[in-house]
C-alpha cells in the first residue's frame, strides 16, 4: 500500500515536472520565434502585426482552425511540425483562452504548413464573410 | 469711485450668500477624484498601452559581472548591427530621450561569460531625432541572411515607428535559452 502511495506520488511529481517543461519550451520559443513581431504578451501591433489575444472568433469560424496553421508566421516558423503544433496549441491556450479541441497535431500541423496563404488579409476577411 | 466701490461690494455680497466654502470644496473634491479616476478611462489606458507594450518586458536574473555596455565587446552585443544605447544617452535597455523603441524587432541568443548560460536577446531600435554613429558596432552571432527577415540585423526595424530614422540599438534580456541559436 505503501509503495503504491509512493509510485503514485513519483507519478504525480513527474507530470508536473514535465507539465512545466513544456511550458518552459513553449515560452521560449514564443519568444524567440514571435515576440519580435507579436510582442512578449502576444498584444501585437496595430496595422502592423495581429494580437494574439483574441484569436476565439477566428478559431471558430468556418475555415478558421486551417486558416491559423496556413498564416505566415506559423508557416515560415523554424521549429519542427511537432513543436510548431504544441506552440500554436499554447498560444491559443494561455493568450486567447481558446484552447484548440482537439489539439493541433503534428501531422494536422504539417499538412497545414505545406499550403501557405497567398493573401492573408483576403482570407481573414473571407473566413467573416459568410 | 464710490459707486464702483458699492457695485463690487454688491457683487461680492450676492455670490458670498449665493455659494459658500462647501460648495467650492465639493466642486474642487469632485475635480480631484475626476482627475484621478481619468487613467481608468479605456481611452487612457489604451493609450498608455500603445507606448508601453511595445517595450519588451526584461527578464533580467543573471549573476556575476555585467560589462560595459558601451563596448562592442559586450556580451549582450553578440548579433548587434549598429550603435550601442548606452553611448547615445540611453543604456543597454532603455532607449535615449526623444526616441521611441521600435514597434517590432527580432530575437537573437548570447552567451553570458559570467555564467556560462545563454540568453534570449531582444534587439530593439530605437527610432527619431538623429543618427547616434557612436560606438557602431557590427557583430553577427546567431544573425541569419535577410531571407530570414525575422532573424536579420541589417533590417532597419525602425520601419514600423512613427519616424524611420535609426538612432541606436538596445540589447534587453527577455528570458534565458535552452540552446544557442541558430539551432543545432
Amino acid at each position: 500500500m505503501r509503495a503504491a502511495f509512493g509510485f503514485g506520488t513519483g507519478l504525480f511529481l513527474l507530470c508536473i515536472a514535465m507539465g512545466s517543461q513544456a511550458e518552459d519550451r513553449n515560452r521560449e520559443n514564443y519568444l524567440l520565434h514571435c515576440s519580435g513581431c507579436h510582442l512578449s504578451e502576444g498584444v501585437g501591433v496595430p496595422g502592423t502585426t495581429p494580437s494574439l489575444r483574441a484569436l476565439a472568433p477566428i478559431l471558430a469560424a468556418p475555415g478558421g482552425r486551417e486558416y491559423l496553421g496556413r498564416v505566415p508566421g506559423v508557416v515560415q516558423a523554424p521549429l519542427s511540425d511537432a513543436e510548431l503544433a504544441e506552440l500554436l496549441n499554447w498560444v491559443l491556450l494561455t493568450m486567447s483562452d481558446a484552447p484548440a479541441d482537439p489539439p493541433y497535431s503534428e501531422t494536422e500541423i504539417g499538412s497545414l504548413r505545406a499550403k501557405p496563404i497567398r493573401d492573408t488579409v483576403a482570407a481573414r476577411e473571407a473566413l467573416f464573410s459568410n | 469711485m464710490t459707486r464702483l466701490d458699492a457695485f463690487f461690494e454688491r457683487y461680492a455680497r450676492r455670490v458670498a450668500r449665493r455659494t459658500g466654502r462647501r460648495s467650492f470644496l465639493a466642486a474642487l473634491g469632485g475635480a480631484l477624484v475626476g482627475v484621478g479616476a481619468l487613467p481608468l478611462l479605456p481611452v487612457a489606458r489604451a493609450a498608455a498601452a500603445g507606448s508601453s507594450a511595445r517595450v519588451p518586458v526584461p527578464d533580467e536574473h543573471m549573476e556575476g559581472p555585467e560589462g560595459d555596455p558601451k563596448s562592442c565587446e559586450y556580451w549582450r552585443h553578440c548579433a548587434i548591427d549598429g550603435s550601442a544605447c548606452a553611448c547615445c544617452g540611453g543604456s543597454a535597455i532603455a532607449c535615449p530621450p526623444g526616441t521611441e523603441v521600435s514597434p517590432v524587432t527580432w530575437v537573437g541568443t548570447c552567451r553570458n561569460p559570467s555564467d556560462g548560460k545563454d540568453y534570449l536577446i531582444s534587439y530593439n531600435d530605437c527610432c527619431g531625432k538623429q543618427v547616434c554613429g557612436r560606438c557602431m558596432c557590427n557583430r553577427n552571432e546567431g544573425e541569419r541572411p535577410e531571407y530570414h527577415w525575422y532573424r536579420n540585423n541589417d533590417i532597419n526595424w525602425c520601419a514600423g515607428a512613427s519616424s524611420q530614422v535609426y538612432n541606436c540599438s538596445i540589447a534587453v534580456v527577455i528570458g534565458q535559452a535552452s540552446e544557442a541559436q541558430p539551432e543545432k
